[in-house]
């Protein structure tokens, strides 16, 4: 085969790259671009189309984005923090309800829990309720799932939670919402081991340079099966447990690449209608330290065997690993059940960091095809020197919200696939 | 939940520039990469020396990829077609240069399309990444008429064109152009003539000219063609007595079925009149009524596109309808053809 050598100068960070998806607006949050890994989307009043956005650190709270018209995004509201040492990096809304997780830097700290807002009037969100899970050993939460108006799954400390590393204070815990002023506990479960006084052993850690820590992230729980929940569990793998009984909770699946791989699985999303579960890792180092960090294919026929049947085509390893900041994998658009949320069971969209946003078919499973992608140029002064696209969502008119976790800000995309 | 993707939107779209030697291919590519229109668009070209892109160049790159100032990139072919053609998506996937949305390609002057066309269809990254945008054939005032009657490929040019571009026409009489393209139009009725003064053309004009979606919308009854509106004749289609230049057995026909074939049927059928008679079938473009729904069939000579189900009929009309341009086969006997072949697969 010719080859044709290539010009050096193309591959670089501020360039734009894109397949089969186009840019319809920018908007990078009147300089407060920095954003987490919560995306969601309220159909308010008159049907107006509000996208809630979680930042990636302090100063800010959270954002509310009117995208009634997705080409012309239009800031509705910013709110602060109280203090630097604290951050709201994930969150969730459903009807006129916003769940927030808030983050302290280092255990001990407040406000640490989850805040419940009434957005019915989105300009002003009005506080309900605060939910404390500070403590001595607690961070308090990291990521909140809140999709039927009625629990908040969570990756979350606790007062009483003493972990055996400090690396695993966050675990499973489920809220009781359904009246919404007054929180309470209504499960929780934690990998057996991490917790000082479990009976079983503590678990066998990564190598130093990839212990991230067993603890949750994910947790997720459908209306397709509300007895199930789906939990990235970080080092520890990926869960499915048996929710039916919130106060005695079990694990169905448990399935882990790691080692040899490097740890740190995120999401667990299944596909309902196919047996099939795809596992995002996400990439925690720079210029492709923890490569590589995959979106993994599960069968998942029999719930006590998951079998991995594949991986999705990653981005070139050249062409991204050194391009700045993070390479690979990260959030996926979740097959959310609200009303304005794509869902398909073919169809997925990730972001991965410098690698951007990207769009997979699946309806081979052992052999899933990359359709599309966008990868914005790096946005002004990015610390990373490159964009890092950290969460997406995808509306159910198909059109692609994704932010940058430094400063860059939301990027409203369509796909042409 | 269906992926309900489109299988042609993804693709990335490659216009053919053909034309024999002196037909003004340089002029025209040598303006046309210099156009503001032309941001991310990949151009390839066989010989970058006779565009003198020099003064517009970014950066002189590699030997034989270049970035100009406006966007646009030029990209000479070093072996074949088939091969640069991959290259670039495989340089473009791996972000290794810059990104371009669409691709137009200079193929040489003595150049039969058909090969070309094959290629894209037959390769199969090729096939799975780019799809034929259209095929513009640039035909000179002056000699066009001559070429037309004394060189076969020059009448293959033009029965392969969706577009026809007549040049150096302040060269020749306004009798002369008529009979051109009177000329033309007995060969590719189908095909838009337009006229082009020292290579000046907008980028758009030579693109939308394919089927660039499964979902029906305005642009699949242009790419389906006038022909196909309600009222057209049906039958072989000669223009006038000026037309006898060219190889008078090559001409457009147009089909109508107004029963729907099964997918095995029109397959067969049409399997078998390229089996029989493929050099003389220069091309197949149409749309199908497959047990009621719409399916757009394309084809050169023996190599078909892929077959594309449209979402719904673009129209209110749901007869099968295809042109064909082809030597020396008259309409009736393909239309006894898929008669036949309709009678013996439908069980007595």
């Amino acid at each position: 085969m010719a080859s044709l050598s290539a010009p050096q100068q193309a591959a670089r960070a501020d360039q734009t790259l894109a397949r089969n998806m186009k840019l319809l607006a920018h908007n990078d949050l009147s300089g407060f671009g920095g954003m987490g890994e919560g995306i969601s989307m309220q159909v308010a009043a008159g049907g107006r189309r509000i996208l809630w956005l979680a930042h990636e650190s302090a100063p800010k709270n959270f954002t509310g984005v009117d995208v009634t018209d997705p080409k012309s995004p239009r800031m509705i509201v910013q709110t602060e923090l109280p203090h630097a040492k604290v951050r709201s990096n994930s969150l969730d809304v459903v009807g006129d309800i916003l769940a927030v997780a808030y983050q302290t830097q280092v255990p001990g700290m407040k406000p640490a829990g989850v805040d419940l807002f009434d957005v019915s009037t989105p300009e002003t969100p009005k506080l309900i309720s605060h939910f404390d899970c500070s403590g001595p050993y607690s961070r308090g939460v990291h990521a909140v799932w809140f999709v039927d108006g009625k629990y908040v799954h969570m990756a979350s400390g606790a007062p009483d939670f003493q972990p055996r590393n400090p690396l695993d204070d966050q675990f499973y815990r489920i809220l009781d919402v359904s009246n919404p002023s007054k929180p309470v506990e209504a499960g929780r479960w934690w990998y057996p081991g991490t917790r000082e006084g479990d009976a079983e052993p503590a678990p066998q850690r990564l190598v130093s340079r990839f212990d991230t820590g067993f603890r949750a992230h994910n947790t997720n729980v459908f209306p397709q099966r509300p007895d199930r929940a789906y939990i990235g569990y970080i080092d520890g793998g990926a869960f499915v447990l048996d929710i039916a009984d919130m106060s005695n909770i079990k694990v169905k699946s448990h399935w882990n690449h790691s080692p040899p791989f490097n740890g740190f699985i995120h999401t667990l999303l299944p596909l309902f209608e196919r047996n099939l579960w795809v596992v995002s890792d996400e990439c925690v180092q720079d210029g492709g330290a923890d490569w590589p960090k995959l979106v993994w294919m599960i069968d998942s026929r029999n719930e006590a065997n998951p079998v991995p049947i594949g991986t999705f085509p990653a981005a070139p390893y050249d062409a991204f690993a050194k391009r700045g900041g993070r390479f690979g994998a990260h959030n996926m658009h979740e097959n959310l059940p609200g009303p304005a949320s794509f869902r398909s069971d073919t169809i997925i969209v990730g972001t991965f960091f410098n690698a951007g946003v990207r769009v997979y078919d699946t309806t081979n499973p052992y052999q899933v095809e990359e359709i599309a992608y966008y990868v914005p140029g790096a946005p002004p002064l990015s610390p990373a020197g490159a964009i890092q696209l950290n969460d997406v969502f995808v509306d159910e008119k198909q059109i692609v919200y994704t932010v940058d976790r430094f400063g860059g800000g939301l990027y409203v995309l369509e796909m042409n696939i | 939940m269906a992926s309900g993707r489109d299988p042609l939107a993804g693709k990335l779209p490659v216009t053919l520039i053909t034309g024999f030697l002196g037909a003004g291919k340089t002029t025209l590519i040598s303006k046309l990469v210099r156009h503001p229109d032309m941001n991310r668009v990949a151009v390839v070209i066989n010989e970058i020396g006779e565009i003198g892109i020099d003064h517009d160049l970014v950066t002189l790159s590699s030997e034989n990829i270049s970035l100009l100032a406006n966007g646009c990139i030029c990209c000479t072919v070093r072996t074949d077609l088939q091969e640069t053609l991959r290259e670039l998506f495989n340089l473009r996937r791996a972000g290794l240069m810059a990104d371009f949305d669409r691709v137009i390609v200079e193929t040489t002057g003595m150049a039969d399309p058909a090969p070309v066309v094959q290629t894209m269809v037959s390769d199969t990254l090729l096939q799975a990444q780019f799809r034929l945008d259209g095929v513009v054939t640039l035909v000179d005032a002056v000699n066009g008429a001559y070429l037309l009657e004394h060189q076969p490929e020059a009448g293959k040019q033009v029965a392969l064109a969706d577009r026809v571009l007549i040049t150096k026409g302040d060269l020749a009489s306004a009798e002369q152009i008529a009979s051109l393209e009177a000329t033309i139009h007995a060969i590719n009725q189908q095909t838009d003539i337009r006229h082009v003064r020292m290579g000046e053309i907008a980028p758009s004009e030579l693109i939308g000219l394919g089927l660039g979606s499964a979902r029906a919308n305005d642009s699949t009854l242009r790419f389906l063609g006038e022909s196909l509106d309600a009222g057209a004749a049906e039958g072989e289609r000669y223009l006038g007595a000026r037309t006898t230049r060219h190889d008078p057995r090559i001409g457009t026909l147009s089909l109508r079925f107004d029963a729907p074939f099964t997918w095995d049927t029109f397959s067969a059928a049409l399997q078998l009149l390229t089996n029989l008679r493929g050099p003389d079938m220069l091309r197949v473009k149409g749309i199908v009524n497959v047990e009621g729904k719409p399916v757009v069939v394309q084809g050169v000579q023996h190599i078909f596109h892929p077959p594309v189900t449209l979402d719904r009929w673009p129209s209110e009309d749901h007869g099968t309808r295809l042109v064909f341009i082809t030597r020396a086969i008259s309409a009736d006997s393909i239309r006894g053809l898929f008669q036949a072949v309709g009678a013996i697969t439908t069980p007595a």
